[in-house]
């Protein structure tokens, strides 16, 4: 059976169009830096980027879980919510045990994020609210317990360990430690979606998730672990936004999860479901950050980035549909050809 | 299969069930000596607003009066609304409100006033016509000739001072710039030369990337003044991380909390902000004689306000009636440290 | 079983039969909670300070039963309430301002409108682009301290009380716009075309419906309705500013999910809808006459909006007696939550092409 050959190039057809979409984000990200690096004093100093690199840190992290759940067709609006939450936890805990190992606050943080994101997932897969209402309710909720928890107070660098707050201020090699953690999930989120086994479920279940049950994929399941690997990570990215933003209130990280999304959608990971990979969404990322750093060089208004980051959301879904189309057509007329091809054979 | 969802409905109502009655409790029963007092803040979320609630709490004890703090949890006026709608049907005797649209309050508020409700605004201000007394922290003159002043304390009245500002279309900072360069321009500091005036946006970020810009520029700094909470964190910051600490001072307003590190370690010995506790309860002694009858709003009336001692009505920076707190309180590091806001 | 009590049954189960149920019981819950709440001024006032919710959720109604989503709806209403204000603020005759206003709002609806029904794209993304971008185009139109002198005889409208300074003026009105959209929704034949489109794309395509028009039409309905908003909001508040209705977007969907109306489309009602309005502008009065915190109010309405879905889903399969999971059917209301997307934004695009027709 040719079955493989068809597979392959499809494969590789597929593979050439995120290839193109990175090459793409890689190119508005040179035009971008060149414009800026003309336009703005200091913007190519080294200091800049250390800034950008910290900023665009946290949306990385978190972005590598969200881009599990959109993969799956899902979405969680609650990150920013969980991050703020998280973060207020992370904080509180050093507060009170100026002892804490860094280490173990930061699984309690991950630990807590993964409650969150797992109550999530139960809400979509379990009790079958759509992924959109019930993220929009738990936004609500986990910020509602948060403002609780804080009871209209916060906690300030003062009372945080210096051991914490070097999360943020060291720069080894020059790349703030933030940065490499943010690169190390990345590349841990890419290995995982490229090679272990049951992360092609979730492109699967992504693509077509009718299918996807039939071939027998624990679609529920796979549903709650992308909802759960992403309030994890949020819960990560919680602990160290309080280490990078040490007085940490209720109102911390509150709209982060537009930023997410954001960096996840213009990296190229199909709202649909079943399509992006974990380099689109880190490119998009920076491709966010370096812009937005660039309208606070030339001291363009908050509200012009604020368009701006909608905007570009529209301009690639836009873009991202299309090439789609395009995609599909093409990989349909070379399944037409390829049956034709042994038809032909066939025949002879 | 369908016992267990039936269970699991039970659950749910079960649950919502205890919640509701926990809420019930919550609610409470409030004893009724004394005046109803309910205060309303931009939003609950900000702990700024906490303290001012501790402050008006702490008035309230004195008193004899029933303080109820409440709020939206979004810094919206519109959703303020509803909470006065609701202190007026309750009967409350006076409200105390900080607002971010002085406008959208106002019809609410006067809706409360035609009820026999008393308003007295604080820090936010309403529009003139729905408040009977608004309590300012302090006044532009006194903010900006009291900076000029902590800068002249700790550079012995000499040398190259910049002022690191928020955003340039801020009217607070530049009416504070405004009286800034007023008091510069007085032979007192006749040897304190302004040579730049940044602006960090508000943007911790960019106001680190700003004091930078500034030390680099300017080799014979002497202080930088930052009139804003996060310009000043901001440049202690960085002033830390470069080791200027003891070539450049710094000044300006700041939170206690967010200062106290740099305080410690020595890069701002001398900076200020009003006493947000004494200002929470300044607003309750003004708005407790404003239903007492004894504050009418009319200019010169003098009220006494505890442990803060007599105040007047007066006019300030065009607005009235206010009555004002006072000049910013100076925070150093032998004191800061009875300061936790 | 007899006739009588399957109708019965059948009625009980209705949607808006257990929201009035749901109102009386909160209602009781809210007078255990404050003695002020059955004040007949509050009762009579009660749903004032969510009217301009209220014509928000009424707007997106349609594109729900659509199979849409529109949460770029709280923004939209920000841009139009400043273009009013710095037309207003130019010299224009209010009413005519007002008039600009709505119209505004309506180009955004049929921006969202063109991109999703022309390109084909998915509503929830375009509208949450949207939603930032018209967030930030309100603060650049209007920055800083807003509009707000508006003259006395246009606030009355938004804000005024008739009958013993009592009945809020608003009140009546809302009344009408919702009548007037049920019957738009429930009795003309373009509310028939939304409902089927809601249903089944593909079958209303077939069946002769302008699917495209009709889809353009709901997001125009719901900017226009937007922009209704704007203008109550203007009146009732007399203030105008870029942040206008920030944080509400959780309420309006609320109220159009609690109404009863399918999220995946094809079903709901314009009575449900206005039942819910009045059930969260309920629950926030009466948590309000008791003093409960602002948070606390936000964690009940978030629980609430889970518990409506979680309810709907059982009513639903508790109506048609069926406890079992069946085969998925995309774009249909008995899709599972994994499709939930799907159902959102419905296309040509992935799931179908990759079924391998």
């Amino acid at each position: 059976m040719n079955f493989p050959l068809r597979r392959t190039s499809a494969q590789s057809l597929a593979s050439a169009v995120f290839r193109l979409r990175e090459i793409g984000i890689l190119f508005a990200l040179g035009a971008a830096v060149a414009f800026f690096a003309i336009r703005a004093p200091n913007f190519l100093s080294t200091g800049n980027w250390q800034g950008i690199a910290q900023n665009v840190a946290i949306v990385i992290v978190v972005g590598v879980g969200e881009t599990l759940v959109v993969l799956t067709r899902n979405i969680d609006l609650s990150v920013g919510s969980i991050v703020g939450l998280t973060a207020y936890l992370s904080a509180a805990t050093f507060a009170h045990h100026t002892g804490a190992s860094v280490a173990l606050v930061a699984l309690i943080a991950i630990a807590i994020g993964f409650g969150l994101g797992l109550v999530n997932g139960l809400l979509v897969a379990v009790a079958r609210v759509p992924a959109i209402i019930a993220t929009l309710a738990t936004l609500a909720i986990y910020r509602g317990v948060d403002v609780q928890i804080t009871g209209g107070g916060n906690i300030t660098a003062y009372q945080l360990p210096d051991r914490f707050l070097k999360l943020a201020s060291t720069k080894p090699v020059g790349v703030p430690t933030l940065a490499w953690i943010a690169a190390g999930v990345a590349i841990v989120g890419a290995a995982a979606v490229r090679w272990a086994p049951w992360s092609r479920d979730f492109y699967a279940i992504g693509s077509n998730p009718e299918a996807a049950r039939f071939a027998g994929i624990p679609v529920g399941r796979r549903v709650i672990t992308a909802f759960a690997i992403s309030g994890a990570l949020a819960g990560l990215g919680g602990f160290l936004f309080a280490s990078r933003f040490p007085t940490v209130d209720a109102v911390a990280a509150k709209g982060f999860e537009l930023d997410v999304i954001t960096a996840v959608v213009i990296g190229g990971v199909n709202v649909f479901g079943g399509s992006g990979t974990m380099l689109g969404v880190v490119l998009g990322a920076l491709l966010v950050a370096t812009i937005q750093d660039g309208f606070t060089l030339l001291r363009i208004s908050e509200f012009w980035r604020l368009f701006f980051n909608g905007f570009a959301i529209v301009v690639a879904v836009t873009i991202d549909a299309l090439v789609t189309r395009r995609l599909q057509e093409a990989l349909r007329r070379r399944r037409a050809e390829a049956l034709a091809a042994r038809h032909l054979e066939a025949g002879t | 299969m369908h016992r267990r969802r039936l269970a699991v409905t039970g659950i749910v109502a079960g649950a919502a069930l205890v919640t509701m009655l926990a809420l019930t409790l919550s609610a409470g029963a409030r004893t009724s000596k004394g005046y109803k007092i309910f205060f309303l803040p931009k939003t609950t979320t900000i702990p700024v607003f906490t303290q001012n609630a501790l402050g008006a709490k702490a008035a309230a004890k004195e008193l004899g009066d029933t303080i109820t703090y409440n709020g939206p949890t979004d810094v919206s006026g519109p959703k303020q609304v509803p909470f006065i709608d609701s202190a007026a049907r309750q009967g409350y005797n006076g409200i105390v409100i900080s607002t971010s649209d002085p406008n959208a309050v106002a019809p609410a508020l006067k809706r409360a006033a035609a009820k026999g409700v008393k308003v007295v605004s604080y820090d936010g201000d309403t529009a003139p016509d729905s408040r009977t007394i608004f309590v300012a922290p302090s006044s532009n003159k006194l903010i900006g000739a009291i900076e000029v002043q902590w800068a002249s304390d700790e550079t012995h009245n000499k040398g190259e001072v910049a002022i690191l500002s928020a955003t340039p279309t801020s009217p607070n900072q530049n009416t504070w710039i405004k009286f800034m360069k007023q008091e510069l321009a007085k032979p007192k500091y006749k040897n304190m030369k302004l040579v730049k005036i940044a602006y960090g946006n508000d943007d911790p970020t960019e106001s680190a990337k700003q004091t930078q810009a500034l030390v680099q520029a300017y080799p014979n700094l002497k202080a930088i003044i930052a009139p804003t909470t996060v310009g000043i964190q901001a440049a202690a910051q960085e002033l830390q991380q470069e080791g200027k600490c003891k070539k450049i001072q710094l000044t300006g307003l700041g939170l206690p909390n967010d200062m106290r590190k740099y305080v410690k370690a020595g890069c701002a010995n001398k900076f200020g902000l009003w006493d947000e506790r004494a200002f929470g309860y300044l607003a309750t002694y003004v708005v407790h004689n404003v239903i007492a009858g004894k504050l009418t709003g009319k200019l010169g009336q003098t009220l006494k306000a505890g442990k803060l001692g007599t105040f007047k009505v007066v006019v300030s920076d065009g607005n009235k009636p206010v009555v004002v707190l006072g000049p910013p309180l100076a925070f150093t590091p032998k004191n800061i440290d009875k300061y936790h806001f | 079983m007899t006739a009588a009590r399957a109708i019965a049954l059948r009625l009980l189960a209705r949607w808006e039969t257990l929201l009035v149920v749901a109102i009386v019981g909160a209602g009781i819950w809210s007078t255990t909670l404050s003695p002020f709440f059955l004040k007949r001024a509050n009762l009579l006032d009660l749903v004032t300070p969510y009217i301009f919710i209220g014509l928000m959720a009424f707007g997106l109604t349609f594109v729900v039963v659509a199979g849409e989503i529109d949460i770029s709806i709280v923004s939209n209403m920000a841009v139009s309430v400043v273009c009013f204000a710095q037309v207003f603020d130019a010299g224009v005759n209010v009413w005519l301002a007002a008039l600009i206003g709505l119209v505004v709002a309506t180009v955004l609806g049929l921006v969202n409108g063109a991109l999703v029904s022309v390109l084909d794209l998915p509503s929830l993304a375009i509208t949450l682009g949207t939603m930032a971008a018209y967030a930030g185009l309100a603060y650049v139109i209007l920055s800083g301290e807003g509009v707000a002198s508006f003259p006395s005889g246009y606030t009355k409208i938004g804000g005024g009380y008739i009958a013993g300074n009592e009945l809020p003026i608003a009140l009546p009105v809302i009344l009408a716009v919702a009548v007037v959209l049920g019957i738009v929704l429930h009795a003309t034949r373009f509310g028939r075309y939304v409902f089927t489109i809601g249903s089944n794309r593909e079958a209303a395509r077939f069946s002769g419906i302008p699917v495209m028009r009709v889809r353009m039409a709901v997001f125009a309905a719901s900017g226009l309705m937007a922009g209704l908003a704007g203008v109550v909001y203007v009146g009732y508040f007399g203030s105008a500013r870029a942040d206008a209705g920030t944080g509400s977007l959780l309420d309006v969907v609320t109220a159009v999910v609690l109404g009863g109306v399918d999220i995946f489309g094809g079903a709901g009602s314009m009575l449900g809808v206005f039942l819910a309005l009045v059930l969260v502008a309920e629950l926030r009065n009466g948590m309000q006459l008791a003093n409960i915190q602002g948070d606390t109010q936000d964690i009940v309405i978030g629980g609430l909006l889970l518990a409506a879905i979680v309810a709907g889903n059982l009513v639903r399969r508790a109506q048609t007696g069926r406890f079992r999971v069946r085969p998925l059917r995309l774009g249909r209301k008995e899709v599972i939550a994994h499709d939930a997307a799907d159902a959102l934004m419905p296309s040509k695009l992935a799931p179908q092409n990759l079924k391998g027709r």
